[in-house]
């Protein structure tokens, strides 16, 4: 038998505007994820900050018009346990001071949980970036923003840190198209992986196949797989095959093949070197990949025709033109 | 036919696991069975087994790639079941046959027909809500229905696992049909056995489920349920699939059966991974203490 049932909402709910938390005065919620509540905040002297609340939704629930979650007996082991992770977090971000690399400022407790103030950044995220810009994604784009890039990952390595969680989502693009690092939620993988609400969570098209299989393989290698998909997908619009099933099945395109002519075919063997599914044939470093995306690229013939897809697109469009 | 599948299974806090799931499919046609074995000494679990060998190896002769009558395939696949366990039980000299719930789905041509026997479920979720699920063959449900207790109360009734239906029992099992359901892309059947849907409101689910990856989403509504169960943590097994017939982007992870012969068969059973329990928590004080280095690394490091 088959019977409707009413919804009721689960989801937790956010301080409200104009809220004093701390020294700080809540503006508006950003984002709700699983974990966490991003709010846009501004400090004792107006300044604004982004500041992340620690309040994972299957532990802690925050009703309408409540200010502490209620966190039943019960769960709070494993509250207290989550937020071991999120302090691995803080800990990661306040060791790192890069322009690209999200800024911590602050950490503190209230409201029987914790808080991580970051530098408020305007923009948004390359995921958003690329959905809604798809003509700005040229060669020059993609080699600026990924340069850049490698040099806060490169900041990450070089004080043992794996991110392990490298997507466009969690990479933000300020308004002058400085790409930086956020969400180093992922350092808490290290930690979590024998917790089971916070199991390792692999975003499946950007973790390495040593995510999935042979976690005593990560290595620097691995974040860079997931550059390489993250700038397939730049190209792609969407996420590209995951690795797990590639193992299975690489059906993966080649960028060589995909965007021929579209893009230097340095720019896009490069993509595909990320993408190796063995991490040995993948730069080893992010040091060996900054080098091959700012190699100047060769000239090359004047501009051929698109691939197939773009000629038949300009064909149809030719014709809807002539009506 | 298009779709993105996930399954797992966890032990809880249980000595072993007597969930078994699987799911198959054809070119036209897919499969997925949730069974929750009872009885001692480990028989449970291979009532439980049974159940799934049963169900999916009668598709696998059948699905070619069709099948001629979906709820008529149920019907007759967990009847005989049912006879399996039965016959087993006999071959064993065991005195108390073991029994197993199960609930099993078909989707065919975008239409769905699911059966069940006991109280593992099947909900069929769209756009972020429960549009349907199967009601429990169990006395709490029955007291539900007649207004004795509420929906809240239910969840911590000392009956509550007491089920008046399933295969392997002195009696036949009374299995319930579901009606032909029509599938819309992106809507998302979860089969989950009494371990999940305990700990977890199904609203809950259905929102984790929206548009997020089946990979991800699954393990998390594991891992949160069995969080939320704590120690009495039961088995959790969930099979979820999004139905993605006209999604267009084949570098997914979505399964496309269109280049799949017509007698190829995809079947996968679950293997059992171990979970470890989580470590101890966090005091009062060592909160304070990372508090304060983390804020002492921020000024050290600032410069
Ligand atoms: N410092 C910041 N400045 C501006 N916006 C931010 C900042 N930090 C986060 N955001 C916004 O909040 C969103 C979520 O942040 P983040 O990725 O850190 O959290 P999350 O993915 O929800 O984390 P979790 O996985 O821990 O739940 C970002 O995509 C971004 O839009
Ligand atoms: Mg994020």
């Amino acid at each position: 038998m088959i019977a409707a049932t009413p919804m009721a909402q689960q989801a937790n709910h956010a301080l409200p505007t104009g809220f004093q938390l701390d020294e700080y005065r809540i503006e508006r919620q950003l984002s709700l994820g699983g974990f966490s509540i991003v709010y846009l905040a501004t400090d004792a002297q107006g300044k604004e900050v982004a500041i992340k609340e620690y309040l994972p939704n299957s532990l802690a629930l925050r009703g309408e018009g409540e200010i502490c979650p209620t966190i039943t007996p019960e769960h709070l082991p494993a509250f207290r346990y989550g937020m071991k992770c999120f302090f691995e977090e803080g800990r990661a971000l306040a060791r790192l001071s890069h322009p690209n690399v999200i800024r911590v400022l602050n950490f503190f407790r209230a409201n029987e949980t914790v808080y991580m103030v970051m530098e408020y950044e305007h923009g948004r995220t390359l995921q958003e970036f690329v959905q809604k810009n798809r003509p700005a994604i040229t060669e020059n784009f993609m080699r600026n923003v990924f340069t850049r890039l490698l040099n806060g990952l490169r900041e990450v390595h070089s004080h043992k840190l794996l991110h392990l969680d490298l997507k466009p989502s969690n990479i933000y693009m300020r308004n002058d198209h400085t790409p930086l690092l956020i969400d180093f939620g992922a350092a808490r993988q290290t930690l979590a992986a024998d917790t089971p609400m916070l199991k390792p969570m692999y975003t499946p098209g950007f973790a390495s196949p040593e995510h999935y299989q042979q976690r005593e393989l990560l290595g620097p290698w691995s974040d860079i797989y997931s550059v390489g998909a993250s700038m397939y997908a730049c190209l792609a619009g969407s996420a590209p095959q995951a690795a797990d099933t590639r193992l299975d099945k690489d059906q993966l395109i080649p960028a060589m093949v995909r965007w021929e002519h579209e893009y230097s075919d340095q720019l896009l063997e490069t993509i595909d070197w990320c993408l190796s599914l063995n991490h040995l044939y993948r730069p080893q470093s992010v040091f060996a990949l900054q080098k091959a995306l700012t190699e100047p690229v060769l000239p090359r013939p004047a501009k051929r025709e698109a691939g197939w897809i773009g000629q038949i697109v300009g064909k149809l469009k030719k014709k809807t033109a002539s009506k | 036919m298009k779709f993105t599948i996930f399954q797992e299974s966890r032990r809880g806090r249980r000595a072993n696991n007597e969930d078994r799931l699987g799911y198959c499919y054809s070119r036209d046609a897919l499969l997925m069975v949730v069974a929750d074995g009872m009885g001692g000494h480990y028989y449970g679990e291979i009532a439980a087994q049974i159940a799934v060998q049963t169900l999916t190896g009668a598709f696998q002769r059948e699905a070619l790639p069709q099948l001629q009558d979906p709820f008529l395939f149920l019907q007759k696949a967990i009847s005989n079941a049912h006879s399996a366990i039965r016959d087993y039980s006999s071959e064993q000299r065991l005195n108390d046959s073991p029994r197993t719930t199960v609930v099993a789905c078909i989707v065919q041509d975008n239409v769905a027909y699911w059966a069940h026997a006991g109280d593992s479920r099947l909900y069929l979720m769209r756009d972020g809500r429960m549009l349907a699920r199967t009601r429990d063959h169990s006395r709490v449900q029955l007291l539900i229905d007649q207004g004795a207790i509420s929906e809240a109360q239910a969840t911590s009734h000392p009956e509550r696992n007491r089920i008046w239906s399933c295969l392997g029992g002195e009696q036949a099992p009374e299995i319930e049909f579901s009606r032909k359901t029509p599938l819309e892309n992106g809507d998302v059947l979860v089969l989950c056995s009494d371990g999940v849907w305990g700990p977890m409101p199904g609203e809950l689910m259905a929102m984790s489920l929206k548009d997020a990856n089946l990979m991800q989403a699954v393990p998390m509504l594991l891992s949160q349920a069995e969080v939320r169960a704590g120690t009495h943590a039961d088995n959790l097994s969930m099979i979820a699939v999004r139905w993605e017939d006209s999604y267009f982007d084949q570098t997914t992870s979505a399964v496309s059966t269109k280049t799949m012969p017509i007698d190829a068969i995809t079947t996968h059973l679950d293997q059992f991974g171990r979970n470890p329990a989580y470590k101890s928590e966090l005091t009062d004080d060592e909160i304070e203490r990372a508090i304060a280095e983390i804020n002492h690394a921020i000024q050290k490091f600032s410069k």
